[in-house]
């Protein structure tokens, strides 16, 4: 388990000083996944290395498992790190060292004895499937190898404490699911506290139990990630969201954006919204997915019906919040835009 | 004719043959000098690795950056650093000559040329090795650290380790300055292949031994600059696994 304290850490002095965090507050559970978003330069590295005592806060704590590291003395710090295993965007790999001579590092440091290291790294390549890869130098990994050697490397000291900066980032989305799928595995197994920095919002919803998001050093918006993705008053979980383009509506239909607003919409909705309206229902664009066995995502609809009360009852009888599109337009540049229900209007992408 | 003697801390008068000397003579004449160059050469590497590997690691992290950074201590050590470089290897050996005579009680001789290209060259490495762990990733460093390494490990296996390549490919120019400097202490009767150039070959006007030390030192030059590659080679994975 971990938690921050009012957590701040700030460059330079006087004038010229810059706080890149400002007194953040967040406890992860033990075996929790924890995601921290946020954009470039929001402060998310700078946490990560406040977080893995790289950087000590200016003020505020970092606690694991009850005990502040953030105040010990200089020499303990050393030691107190190992309780954290982090794992480097492309995994930083020496380049004059096998893949399991990379794993050994903090053993090596540590002043484990050859043959421990040996099977206990014996052990981790194969924990992260890499078996036959030992012996192979970093040049001769692929993005996705070379970040499961960083991840073992991260795991050798046995941490309670699993923090990752970018761990995924510059990897394709197919390796990136194989690496976020051994995170979530071996958080499983190892009863791991991990806290997953990314700007790509697909990882988030793949790995993430809870999810923040760090804005000029401020944690603007958390929370659990489905009760994001099914709150359409959330601008994190709007954020969370993928974008997709769409078709347009037939003559005479209205284009409306609907987002799935509770965790209990029925897998056949579309054919009920379309049956109580009694017009035809056309899907026009779809992003859908099952986050902790909740549905989640949006669609794009074209219906024909000229009642948009209605419709909008309709939709939240199943537990959907829908925008006519219509009135997006008519409410661009910056008048306030009326959803059927209360809350921002997400913004729409790629109208065909 | 062949009554000539070069061997080291030879100074003052010698048998001068009017003649250039004869091939045959040549390998009497040349070999006890390649002998005292590389002993030179030798020496001072030797003193040059000892004492500019740790200056340069400690010039590397006394920087601002650096795992333990002093800036005083930076500015002055990079500054002396600096001169020393800055200054034209004669012009070192001639303004040390106190010094080298204390350090060695002579101011001529293989002992006498070692101190100013010992100086000159731990000025040269420490230069470097601080360059070469300069283009170590900064993100390399920081898994050593949250990896739990100390100041010490993180230096020898992070920094210097990913740096061997470069250090070999700096320590090669290196070894191949110490022999051009090794010449230029030839004119202070050092002795070595460079001394055998000037008293011969430039002072005499004997274009045999002339080309036989040119060739010497190109030859000489070239074995440094293959062996110096093919270390390179051989402790980069990339470069010794790759072969085309
Ligand atoms: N050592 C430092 N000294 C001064 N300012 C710094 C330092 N390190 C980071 N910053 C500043 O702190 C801010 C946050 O940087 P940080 O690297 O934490 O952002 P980030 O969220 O990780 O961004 P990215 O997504 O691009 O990686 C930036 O404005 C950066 O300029
Ligand atoms: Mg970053």
């Amino acid at each position: 388990m971990i938690s921050l304290l009012e957590l701040t850490k700030t460059y330079g002095r006087g004038a010229d000083s810059v706080t890149v965090l400002d007194r953040l507050n967040f406890e992860v559970g033990a075996g929790e996944i924890f995601a921290v978003t946020g954009p470039s330069g929001a402060g998310k590295s700078t946490l990560a290395q406040c977080i893995n005592l790289l950087e000590r806060p200016t003020s505020g704590s970092v606690v694991v498992n009850g005990e502040d590291l953030s105040s010990l003395p200089e020499k303990r710090l050393r030691a107190a790190r190992r309780r954290i295993g982090t794992v480097f965007q492309s995994a930083s790999l020496l380049s004059r060292r096998t893949a399991s001579e990379n794993i050994a590092l903090p053993l090596e440091y540590l002043g484990v004895t050859p043959g421990e290291i040996q099977a206990r790294v014996g052990e981790l390549i194969d924990r992260v499937g890499l078996g036959p890869k030992a012996h192979s130098y970093p040049f001769q990994l692929s993005g996705g190898q070379a970040q499961r050697v960083g991840i073992a490397r991260a795991l050798a000291l046995r941490p309670s404490i699993l923090l990752a900066d970018e761990a995924t980032s510059g990897l394709d989305p197919d390796t990136t699911s194989s690496v976020v799928e051994l995170l979530k595995q071996l958080r499983t197994d190892l009863d791991l506290t991990v806290v997953f920095i990314t700007h790509e919002m697909d990882t988030v919803r793949q790995i993430a139990d809870s999810v923040a998001r760090l804005e000029r050093g401020r944690i603007v918006e958390t929370g659990a990630l489905v009760d994001l993705l099914t709150d359409h008053g959330s601008p994190l979980g709007r954020a969370l969201q993928p974008r997709r383009g769409f078709a347009a509506a037939d003559d005479g239909a209205t284009t409306w954006y609907v987002t799935y607003d509770s965790a209990d919409v029925p897998g056949d909705w579309i054919q009920r919204v379309s049956a109580d309206l009694a017009v035809p229902v056309h899907l026009l664009g779809a992003s859908v997915e099952t986050v902790h066995g909740i549905n989640t995502g949006s669609a794009t609809l074209g219906i024909a019906s000229e009642d948009e009360g209605l419709v909008g009852h309709v939709l939240t009888r199943y537990g959907l919040i829908g925008t006519p599109d219509g009135r997006r337009e008519s409410g661009a540049g910056g008048a306030p835009i009326s959803p059927v229900r209360s809350g921002a209007v997400p913004a729409l992408e790629g109208a065909a | 004719m062949s009554a000539v003697n070069v061997s080291s801390g030879v100074g003052g008068l010698i048998y001068v043959p009017r003649a250039d000397v004869p091939v045959a003579e040549l390998p009497a004449l040349l070999l006890p000098a390649y002998g005292e160059t590389v002993l030179m050469v030798g020496i001072v590497m030797a003193v040059v690795l000892v004492i500019g590997t740790p200056l340069g690691v400690l010039l590397h992290n006394a920087a601002p950056g650096g795992l333990f950074e002093r800036p005083a201590l930076h500015a002055v050590l990079g500054w002396i650093i600096s001169v020393g470089r800055s200054l034209p290897f004669l012009i070192l050996m001639a303004s040390i000559v106190p010094f080298t005579r204390f350090i060695t009680g002579t101011n001529i001789g293989i002992a006498a040329a070692v101190v100013p290209m010992s100086l000159a060259g731990i000025a040269f490495f420490t230069r470097i090795v601080e360059n070469a762990l300069r283009s170590v990733p900064p993100s390399i460093v920081r898994v050593a650290r949250a990896s739990g390494g100390s100041n010490l490990q993180i230096m020898r296996s992070a920094q210097f380790g990913e740096a061997v390549p470069a250090v070999l490919g700096g320590l090669t120019i290196q070894v191949i300055a110490m022999i051009e400097y090794s010449a230029i202490a030839g004119t202070i009767g050092a002795g070595g292949i460079g001394y055998v150039a000037v008293t011969y070959g430039y002072q005499r006007f004997d274009n045999t031994v002339m080309l036989a030390t040119i060739l010497i030192l190109v030859a000489t030059v070239a074995f440094v600059q293959v062996a110096g590659d093919r270390l390179v080679r051989w402790v980069t994975p990339q470069k010794r696994l790759q072969r085309a």
